[in-house]
């Protein structure tokens, strides 16, 4: 009944380090063009258990859609024992997305935690060779949440990496990477994703130096396409839905 | 084969519909051609002004189910009727709009604004709601349930439908006391009762406190009181409750539904409807059974 339903096969599956996997999934019928900033909404499981999908921001989008993802509970613990050629019944893509930067906009900032990086490596995709200066900060709590940054320097970042337990990069949170930002309000829009707290110093740093950006949010989902009401999210416009009138909002927003 | 159904004067071309507060059509996500083939659409519950609705969590999984307070959320009556029902109506599938209210004088205002629309389907009456005198639900009382049906019912242009509460003792008391008050049919269950705690923080996960469990986990009890009202009223029933299968939704029309609806399990499969719908022609296929009237309330006890 939705069009967005689609059956995709699992490419490939696999640790991308100790903490994340990375699935690679080809869409078995033409789905629309993919943004970045959308989502999937996977069915883990044939049976009941566990009975809601769960979303996964695309990290690529091509041929094949690409996620990057956590196991951090039963779910994600399933979609970890997917093999190269089970199928998957998937909704999407699904939600809204990054916006352009600005007019005037030179310097391009993504600030990831942990995951949350996965929907900036669309974004640096679509960003690439249009001659931002494009940074990436990314905070991990420890060694097991750093990867392999590759892509996103093959895509023209500037890449910064700071962990809790200083094992890799700088030792600290994300917010001693402030410093690479230019902050300037005219020339300068941060993206960012990742948990709450670190979200929310992202927005206070970005009001602070009146900067503007956008932020991917999270909610626990069931529909997926603004039915349900269930992901909803306190904005500065009341209750808005994560799935359908985001994941993306204005960081003035929601924080 | 027959698979229509008639509520009060209302005829819906099959018994399969939608519960609400579960179901959208939004054209970006829905084939419309696919849901033209319902046999009723029955969209979120509208209170006369608009509500904001509960702080977020709003929703929790369970086994085989779910938690929501999502506090009825909607734009109110005004906004509905001017910015839904033309898209609605376009689709050309009965609408039951679904309603609810604090009081009987909301009631009858909401019932006054939608007899101004032509063409609607049926009203179906959220009883749900507070009951202002006592501690309880409308629909855990029956007089109250009596009272608030009655007072639309005298009103209404279009057929009534009481949704009832699973949580009350004894269905088959609320059951009667809507039929004696003129309802035209009924839908039930609404959810269940329920809670869920995070044991790190020890506070409840929902925003609200508690919620209301559905989805397959209340299956076995929505069939159950499904059963036990089919016994008592001659009015049609529209049985939900955790609906996923044409295998499901038969055992709601055996034990006495004329209409079954896919609630939580549109969110899971959203196919789900549609297999419903085609699973059951073909059990009345196989069962030989030309008209749907021979397969209501045909258990064998
Ligand atoms: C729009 C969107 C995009 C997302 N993109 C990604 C992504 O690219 N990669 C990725 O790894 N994860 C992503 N997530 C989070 C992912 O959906 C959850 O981690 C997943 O649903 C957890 O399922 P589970 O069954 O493994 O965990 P559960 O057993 O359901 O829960 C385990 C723990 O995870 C927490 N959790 C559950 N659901 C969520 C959620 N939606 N958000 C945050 N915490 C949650 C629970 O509170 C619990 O503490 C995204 C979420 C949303 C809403
Ligand atoms: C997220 C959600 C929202 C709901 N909203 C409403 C509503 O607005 N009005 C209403 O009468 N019932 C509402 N219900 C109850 C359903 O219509 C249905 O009665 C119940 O969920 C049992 O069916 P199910 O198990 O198939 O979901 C809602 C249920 C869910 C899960
Ligand atoms: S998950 Fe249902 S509205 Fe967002």
């Amino acid at each position: 009944m939705q069009k967005v339903q689609k059956i995709y096969k699992v490419i490939n599956n696999k640790k991308l380090c100790q903490q994340f996997f990375h699935l690679c999934l080809k869409p078995v019928s033409a789905i629309p063009e993919i943004k970045p900033g959308q989502f999937i909404h996977i069915k883990v499981s044939q049976g009941l258990e566990p009975v809601f999908r769960r979303p996964f921001s695309v990290a690529r989008a091509g041929k094949n859609v690409e996620v990057i993802y956590e196991v951090v509970g039963k779910g994600t613990e399933i979609l970890s024992q997917k093999k190269p050629g089970e199928i998957l019944d998937v909704l999407g893509p699904l939600g809204n997305s990054f916006c352009k930067p600005p007019k005037g906009v030179k310097q391009v900032v993504m600030i990831g935690g942990g995951v949350g990086v996965a929907p900036l490596l669309a974004l640096s995709d679509v960003l690439k060779g249009r001659g931002y200066e494009m940074v990436l900060l990314y905070g991990g709590r420890i060694k097991g949440h750093t990867f392999n940054m590759r892509t996103f320097c093959k895509n023209g970042c500037k890449v910064y990496v700071a962990t809790e337990d200083g094992s890799v990069g700088i030792k600290g949170r994300v917010d001693k990477l402030y410093t690479k930002i230019k902050a300037n309000a005219k020339e300068t829009f941060i993206y960012t994703c990742g948990p709450r707290p670190m979200m929310a110093s992202v927005a206070a740093f970005a009001r602070k130096h009146g900067v503007q950006g956008q932020v991917s949010c999270e909610e626990v989902m069931a529909c997926g396409v603004g039915t349900c009401l269930g992901c909803a999210i306190e904005t500065r416009s009341g209750y808005k839905t994560v799935c359908d009138d985001g994941p993306v909002f204005d960081i003035n927003e929601i924080f | 084969m027959n698979l229509s159904i008639k509520i009060g004067k209302t005829k819906f071309p099959n018994p399969v519909t939608v519960a609400s507060g579960t179901f959208g059509w939004k054209e970006k996500y829905y084939r419309l051609a696919d849901v033209k083939k319902l046999g009723a659409i029955v969209p979120k519950t509208i209170t006369l002004h608009a509500q904001k609705g509960n702080p977020p969590p709003r929703i929790h999984e369970t086994p085989a189910g779910m938690l929501n307070a999502i506090g009825i959320e909607n734009a109110g009556a005004d906004a509905f009727i001017q910015e839904k029902i033309p898209m609605y109506k376009k689709l050309k599938v009965p609408l039951i709009v679904s309603v609810s209210a604090h009081s009987e004088k909301d009631f009858i205002q909401l019932i006054e604004k939608f007899n101004g629309v032509k063409g609607l389907g049926a009203l179906e009456l959220n009883l749900s709601c507070p009951n202002l005198k006592k501690k309880t639900l409308v629909a855990q009382d029956p007089k109250a349930t009596h009272r608030i049906v009655k007072a639309v019912k005298k009103r209404a242009k279009m057929p009534i439908i009481a949704k009832l509460s699973p949580n009350v003792t004894d269905i088959t008391k609320i059951a009667e006391a809507a039929e004696d008050a003129g309802a035209d049919g009924l839908s039930m269950i609404n959810t269940l009762a329920g809670m869920a705690i995070d044991v790190k923080t020890r506070k409840p996960v929902l925003g609200n406190v508690t919620g209301g469990l559905s989805g397959p986990a209340v299956r076995p009890v929505a069939l159950n009181i499904v059963y036990r009202a089919a016994q008592k009223v001659n009015i049609p029933i529209i049985a939900m409750g955790g609906i996923a299968t044409a295998n499901d939704a038969l055992e709601f029309l055996i034990a006495g539904a004329s209409m079954v609806a896919v609630g939580t399990m549109n969110f899971i499969n959203p196919s789900a409807p549609l297999e419903v719908l085609a699973g059951i022609k073909k059990y009345m296929r196989e069962q030989k059974i030309k008209d749907i009237q021979k397969l209501i309330g045909s258990i064998r006890t």
